[in-house]
């Protein structure tokens, strides 16, 4: 939470803690529009702004009894999304960010500790994207979309697992068929096939050859 | 022809094709778009209200999935677009009506739970004395058999549409803060109408009416002399028809002041209101005086 917290300029900090504190005295609309273009920008923010906007949302829940913020967030995350393919034509690394946020939203922001369905399609949208030929040429779209998974996979499936073995035919299909891949997004995809095929979690050996030269 | 063809089967104005460059908010269900003209069983009564004009539309409008009224195909062709093109919802909306499905279905696992634990004395009582038909009506009404509740989703949501803006009143607040729920006395405080309860539509909507017409109560005094106001400002065509609604006595004994079979007089309703009196109303306010 902490580089999260301090990639935010003072003014928005300040907003999230009044509005955790009184979400009536805080234009909402505005913090949540704050957070998204933070979040637009800064990778390592829009991972941790998921937990940043759970924390607001329960807090107008539980003082105010509304959910002005959150549904200023939904609505701007759509108008974002919709305009998604624009956004990766004139930065991969704003539509990388797009897709991480959307994903941690998804983690965190549940209703009645049910995840938010109208966010299942959507999120399948974009990692369908992300597994198109001409985005698995770039590791940076390839490293979101297994993140995504190992992130939130298990959860998508659970909603739709019709469309997730869709994907994985992709990504099979990827691994095997494209021949200009990098050798880091072979492996990458290869991860992710057997992360999926051990039921979202990794044997202790397939655990060791991945990561056995990571440096903690 | 396909402009004819496609303005014959939507009655929204036409949509935008490039559903990547622009954004279209739909709900799947709206009611008063489809027309309710004929949809509804209400429709073939109660068309005008008791000041002789024509109704609007008796649904509140529903987003979510409403299957069964909707009409509105989930996907279309155009002629634009290069295959079908999905109904772009709006995701603010969607995660509202979510969350309205599932505070109904946990508030029934609640109220389940809760008559399943009064049910256990009662049931004993049942089989010593023997159940006579009115021990069954009066326990019934208590605690509802686990086949008399009203689970239809569709209604409940709608009940709860319902309840929910009366609970968002500042009369509502004013009413909780000054009132205790160990201090309510039937007949005199507000009672929220219990949705879980097999009610027919009319008398429903009946118990709503009654329910946020006693709530005026407690609505804050804009300068002196309000509650008068207040009463002069009720529509005397809701009060009207409490008398032609023969229902509302039986089922809703706890809200009404009457326990007989006879409905409401226009007197009787203001005097309820009036019964727990807010300690603003000063003692020469002039209805009172009729009491």
């Amino acid at each position: 939470m902490d580089s999260a917290w301090t990639a935010l300029d003072v003014v928005t900090q300040t907003m999230v803690q009044k509005a955790i504190a009184d979400p009536k005295t805080v234009d909402l609309e505005k913090l949540s529009n704050a957070i998204v273009d933070q979040s637009l920008k800064d990778l390592s923010f829009c991972k941790d702004a998921g937990r940043m906007c759970y924390a607001v949302v329960q807090a107008e829940v539980q003082k105010a009894a509304t959910s002005v913020f959150r549904r200023n967030l939904l609505t701007r995350l759509q108008q974002e999304f919709t305009a998604r393919e624009e956004t990766r034509n004139h930065s991969v690394q704003e539509w990388v960010c797009l897709v991480t946020f959307i994903c941690s939203i998804f983690d965190y922001i549940k209703v009645n500790n049910a995840p938010l369905v109208a966010l299942v399609d959507p999120i399948y949208d974009c990692l369908f994207r992300l597994a198109q030929p001409d985005a698995l040429m770039n590791e940076e779209e390839v490293d979101c979309l297994v993140v995504q998974l190992h992130r939130v996979g298990e959860q998508l499936e659970q909603t739709n697992s019709q469309r997730m073995n869709q994907l994985f035919y992709l990504l099979r299909d990827g691994f095997l068929l494209q021949e200009d891949l990098s050798s880091m997004t072979r492996l990458l995809l290869l991860e992710i096939l057997e992360f999926r095929a051990s039921g979202w979690t990794l044997t202790n050996t397939a655990h060791k050859y991945y990561y056995s030269e990571v440096v903690d | 022809m396909w402009a004819g063809l496609w303005a014959s089967q939507f009655t929204t104005p036409p949509l935008q094709c490039h559903v990547t460059s622009t954004l279209t908010y739909e709900n799947d269900c709206k009611p008063d778009e489809n027309g309710k003209k004929g949809a509804s069983r209400w429709s073939h009564c109660r068309k005008r209200g008791a000041d002789g004009n024509l109704r609007k539309s008796y649904e509140v409008e529903e987003p979510g999935k409403c299957s069964h009224s909707s009409r509105r195909p989930e996907s279309f062709t155009t002629p634009e677009s290069e295959g079908p093109v999905s109904r772009v919802k709006n995701w603010g909306d969607e995660v509202e009506a979510e969350e309205m499905r599932s505070n109904v279905r946990r508030d029934m696992h609640r109220y389940r739970r809760r008559i399943l634990e009064a049910d256990f004395p009662q049931r004993d009582r049942k089989i010593s004395s023997g159940s006579s038909d009115s021990r069954d009506s009066r326990d019934s009404k208590e605690s509802p058999a686990k086949g008399d509740l009203e689970t239809d989703e569709t209604t409940l949501i709608r009940r709860q549409k319902q309840i929910n803006y009366g609970k968002n009143t500042l009369a509502y607040d004013r009413y909780i803060k000054d009132v205790p729920k160990d201090m309510r006395q039937p007949g005199v405080h507000p009672k929220t109408p219990n949705k879980f309860k097999k009610y027919s539509r009319r008398s429903w909507d009946q118990q709503i009416k009654l329910w946020r017409v006693k709530l005026h109560a407690w609505d804050p005094p804009a300068e002196e002399g309000s509650d008068l106001q207040q009463i002069e400002e009720i529509d005397l065509g809701e009060i009207m028809d409490f008398e032609l609604d023969v229902e509302c006595s039986a089922d809703t004994e706890s809200q009404c002041p009457t326990s007989s079979g006879a409905s409401l007089s226009l007197a009787e309703v203001i005097f309820s209101i009036y019964k727990h009196i807010p300690s603003k109303i000063s003692s020469s306010d002039p209805i009172l005086e009729f009491f």
